[in-house]
């Protein structure tokens, strides 16, 4: 059974860990974006936060924005959340889990900046939620109707019975992807990036980038 | 069937479009909010559609992902807007102050007696009500470290399922008391939720 029928962009699987019918699978491909966010995940432990400087226009004044005490503990704890969820995701061998880990990391990504006392940042975030949790219907209803349509969500099977997946339940995941995480709504990733803080900020990038190299895997196997 | 699935998903995917556009033309933050929990519950409907057990299994963590989702953005809307601390006294009515140890001893010897689920949910009624009557210096540290003990011999409860079969009754007993104390802790919790500061 462990073997990708149809191998897709992933190359054939390197590990396989069977939990009943859910397989979590290594391909060279998803072990490369899983070991890129695990060093990111070390970074984010192990690094001191930047220090963002703001320049006064007209002026010569710059000051610099420090993150410090309860913000710095919760800020790093959601990066290493967000880090362990796309992780998660890149290693998962069934659509559903797949799905609600991308979700998970829409909602690390949100508590990321949370914590920052800033009016602005504050209301991206909120945008930016309003954005995900509406994604969360074509994403869910995607995987639902893979359900419905073949019997099964695990990836293995799937790519089993080839274009099994019907390319409406497709399409509903990509579109659900990309408001979870990534490109279309880049205008309010952007203030999001106000809030201070390179590596927790930058988790916010690495992981909608990863759950779309990811998703693009899923979308050409199965 | 397959044709009343059909039929079914046609008014699902109605009922999301007129939250879509609701979303889209709604403009107060508040409301946009509300409506989009709603699109959430239309998309439990269009999985509970599917009408299995592993339908029913989706449900639950698609349920956990929107309220977390949920809990998340209410939050932020209420600090962005600088909302946290109350603005109205609490209810104060004298039988407050003289009921509730009754009461709350009655409910979680009760709620002892129904054990799981059940009873931690009454037992909990209990101590919410004692907690909102009574007012009172919180022991949350110690509410949650009986909550986190009771999730742990919850989990080894189900160890024991998985591993050593044989010793079930004895995995119900532990599972059993640590869902009362669990239920009821977290529920407590709730009491306590109203006129003090940073709560």
């Amino acid at each position: 059974m462990f073997e990708l029928s149809s191998s897709g962009v992933g190359g054939q699987e390197l590990f396989v860990l069977p939990f009943g019918d859910i397989v979590d699978y290594f391909t060279p491909y998803t072990g490369a974006l899983f070991l890129f966010a695990l060093v990111f995940t070390l970074i984010c432990i192990f690094s001191k936060p930047e220090k963002q400087l703001d320049v006064v226009f007209g002026t010569d004044a710059i000051y610099a924005k420090e993150v410090t005490g309860k913000e710095l503990h919760f800020r790093r704890f959601m990066a290493i959340a967000c880090g362990l969820a796309t992780m998660g995701a890149v290693t998962s061998g069934d659509v559903f889990n797949f799905t609600l880990f991308v979700s998970l990391v829409g909602v690390c990504i949100i508590g990321i900046v949370a914590a920052v006392k800033s009016k602005h940042v504050l209301n991206a975030a909120f945008n930016y939620g309003i954005i995900s949790m509406l994604a969360t219907v074509p994403l869910f209803g995607g995987a639902a109707i893979t359900l419905a349509a073949t019997g099964t969500l695990s990836i293995w099977e799937l790519a089993a019975i080839a274009p099994a997946m019907p390319w409406i339940a497709k399409a509903l995941i990509l579109v659900g992807v990309m408001g979870e995480g990534i490109a279309p709504f880049y205008a309010a990733k952007a203030e999001l990036f106000r809030a201070p803080g390179a590596p927790y900020v930058i988790m916010i990038h690495v992981s909608s980038l990863l759950m779309f190299l990811r998703v693009v895997e899923i979308m050409l196997t199965v | 069937m397959m044709e009343e699935y059909a039929i079914g998903l046609a008014v699902a995917f109605i009922a999301v479009i007129i939250t879509f556009v609701a979303a889209i033309r709604e403009k107060n933050d508040i409301h946009r909010l509300i409506i989009a929990d709603l699109a959430e519950v239309s998309v439990l409907v269009v999985i509970a559609l599917i009408a299995t057990d592993l339908a029913e299994a989706l449900i639950i963590p698609g349920l956990v992902v929107g309220i977390s989702e949920l809990m998340a953005l209410s939050e932020i809307y209420l600090t962005r807007e600088g909302l946290n601390n109350p603005v109205h006294k609490p209810f104060r009515i004298e039988v407050l102050d003289t009921a509730p140890t009754i009461i709350a001893v009655i409910l979680v010897l009760y709620g002892i007696v129904l054990s799981g689920f059940t009873g931690g949910a009454v037992a909990g009624t209990g101590v919410i009500f004692y907690f909102m009557g009574k007012r009172h210096a919180e022991r949350f540290a110690l509410i949650e470290a009986v909550s986190g003990y009771a999730w742990a011999l919850w989990i080894v409860a189900f160890f024991i399922f998985m591993v050593m079969p044989e010793y079930w009754f004895f995995a119900v007993m532990l599972a059993g008391g640590a869902i009362l104390a669990k239920v009821t802790a977290k529920m407590s919790l709730i009491g306590t939720m109203r006129g003090e500061k940073d709560v």
